[in-house]
């Protein structure tokens, strides 16, 4: 992927922005230095068993974190805990410096979080068009869509973005495309609508190498722009080649914090394996 | 069948993109049912010019009685069909028909405005449609079940406001030319149901509202992830149904000019299976308006025909039957072929 393709993306995008009425980027948020996003002694408990137990790290500006851990250790509650969509028992977020609290997907993507789930939130008798924009339609005051501009931006987003998917149309039908097509029209929703922070949970699960490289490649530029993200991922490499800092969880507790420079793949592996 | 696309795609490509989108639209809209409709015109049309005599497909009488008649089972399925793609079902159709004309009727006869008299009748039906809403998403049940307790409810309801007799209704003036007058040589109810068809066609297809509809009917989950709210939008659809129910319900009393409490039974199913003709799912998410309007349309043709035929009429309803269960298999031919 060319660095001109990806200005164009960017261009589009802040057209749609501007015209769907979305709040802004990254580098409009408070000053560099102040984390974007702070975990602080996060606790949630389902009935008897505790999910996560004082949960703390922080999301700085501008940077690639990767959230690791094995099957169980608390990876999903706890996106779902900073996308809103579960509200913790304990703890508290800071968004920028202030406290906050993510009632609902709603709030969380108010302030700029954007999240792609494992099950990719789409929805299958809809055109690829319609799903990239639902719930956030391009509207005239009259509520009525623009559903030429919403076909040309899906056809941008998704001509650089995931062209290797071979999509040839934003007028096709999500139910007729493959797993990881679906996946790449999840990832091109999430990165049209880019806000402050982008959470990920498990991308590339049905991604072809290819398509995997160019999110990568597309990752690393949001984060040149300033945006955060935050990659769940089973795959150590695939993280260990794109992320800047890790936090490692195990049966629902941080057992690691490190920066890329203050780690190395073999004991990220050792520390998910073991725990 | 999907293909691999190069790496790097050039600007050539967008006349690809525009023209596949193209095919793509088409697919999604009416078009199957659109073409099969036009063409079991032409053959009527020209069995009626061979032998208008045994076949008076194209006498004026039989013209005026269709548009009269289509109506009253389009625009209930307008509302009906609205509802199956936002994913929930309306038994109780036939029963707010009856209740809000009835309504309309014993108030106009007791000496209320008739105008005013329409306007509670309308709204009755709305409410009726949201009561169908509210209990079904309070109470988090299937609306099918809902609306086959409801339907007991709202038939009880004209049973207790106004008996099992039935009711006169012969509006005067402005308001009797709106309900059952012609404009040139088309019924007024005709006409409500084109520009009710056009309302539903703008709300459904081309306002954010309709995009919320298909999402909550096609994947309710995923929409409320993208933070459509499913509960407000299926709300708005039941009111809908409600509303259409009444205004199909007020053009029929008047028509008519009297309003039997048992007349309307299979109002809901017939209204459903219109829009399964015109190609809805019963699992929601995907349909059109001209979809339901084709549906409804040759709902009618079907009996039209068989009764210019001279069939018996006991036998109407065996191919209205075959008429859906072809329908479906069509549809079912169509998706398969194309991937």
């Amino acid at each position: 992927m060319t660095s001109i393709e990806i200005n164009e993306v960017t261009n589009v995008s802040s057209k749609a922005e501007m015209t769907a009425g979305a709040s802004g980027f990254a580098n409009t948020v408070g000053d560099a230095a102040t984390p974007l996003l702070e975990l602080k002694e996060i606790c949630k408990r389902y009935g008897q068993i505790d999910v996560l137990t004082n949960v703390s790290f922080t999301v700085n500006k501008a940077e690639v974190i990767g959230l690791l851990g094995d099957n169980g250790a608390g990876k999903s509650t706890l996106v779902k805990t900073i996308s809103g969509v579960v509200q913790p028992d304990q703890g508290e977020l800071v968004w920028d410096g202030k406290p906050v609290q993510f009632n609902s997907r709603e709030v969380s993507a108010n302030y700029g979080v954007e999240t792609i789930f494992q099950d990719s939130a789409l929805v299958d008798s809809m055109s690829i068009a319609r799903n990239i924009f639902m719930g956030r339609e391009i509207r005239n005051r009259f509520g009525f869509m623009d559903l030429r501009q919403m076909r040309e931006i899906a056809a941008e987003v998704l001509k650089t973005i995931v062209a290797i998917e071979g999509i040839d149309s934003p007028d096709k039908l999500v139910g007729s495309l493959s797993g990881g097509q679906k996946q790449a029209v999840a990832i091109a929703r999430a990165v049209h609508f880019k806000r402050s922070l982008l959470v990920l949970d498990e991308p590339t699960s049905a991604l072809a190498v290819r398509a995997t490289e160019a999110l990568f490649d597309y990752l690393r530029h949001l984060r040149d722009q300033g945006l955060s993200s935050i990659l769940v991922t089973h795959d150590l490499y695939d993280a260990y080649r794109i992320c800047d800092r890790f936090v490692v969880m195990s049966r629902g507790r941080t057992i690691l914090k490190a920066a890329k420079s203050e780690t190395s793949i073999e004991e990220l592996t050792e520390k998910v394996s073991r725990g | 069948m999907v293909t691999e696309a190069p790496a790097t795609r050039e600007v050539a490509d967008y006349k690809e993109i525009s023209a596949s989108g193209r095919r793509y639209r088409l697919q999604q809209s009416a078009i199957d049912i659109a073409i099969l409709f036009v063409g079991l015109q032409i053959l009527s049309v020209i069995f009626a010019l061979v032998d208008p005599s045994r076949f008076a497909y194209l006498n004026s009488a039989n013209i005026t009685v269709a548009l009269q008649n289509i109506p009253l089972l389009g625009i209930p399925a307008l509302g009906v069909g609205i509802l199956m793609i936002a994913g929930e079902f309306d038994l109780s159709v036939g029963a707010n028909y009856i209740f809000s004309s009835i309504v309309v009727g014993q108030l106009s006869a007791n000496g209320m405005n008739q105008w005013l008299a329409v306007l509670v009748g309308l709204i009755a039906g709305t409410v009726i449609g949201l009561l169908n809403g509210v209990i079904t998403l309070k109470l988090k049940i299937p609306s099918f079940i809902t609306t086959l307790g409801t339907l007991g409810i709202w038939n009880a309801a004209t049973l207790f406001y106004h008996g099992a007799s039935s009711q006169t209704y012969t509006p005067t003036g402005i308001l009797n030319s709106l309900l059952n007058g012609n404009f040139g040589p088309v019924p007024a109810p005709a006409i409500w149901m084109l520009v009710l068809a056009v309302g539903c066609y703008a709300l459904l297809q081309r306002h954010r509202i309709g995009n919320h509809v298909f999402a909550s009917g096609g994947g309710p989950a995923a929409a409320n992830a993208t933070g459509v709210n499913v509960v407000r939008t299926k709300m708005l659809a039941f009111g809908i149904t409600g509303f259409m129910a009444a205004v199909g319900g007020i053009l029929a009393a008047a028509s008519v000019g009297n309003i039997a409490p048992a007349s309307a039974d299979s109002l809901a199913l017939n209204a459903i299976a219109a829009c399964v003709v015109g190609g809805l799912l019963l699992t929601g998410g995907k349909g059109t308006v001209l979809g339901i309007v084709i549906g409804a349309f040759l709902l009618y043709w079907i009996q039209d025909v068989l009764l210019l035929l001279g069939a018996p009429g006991f036998y109407l309803s065996a191919f209205v039957g075959a008429l859906i269960i072809a329908a479906s298999v069509f549809y079912r031919v169509i998706s398969t072929r194309r991937v």
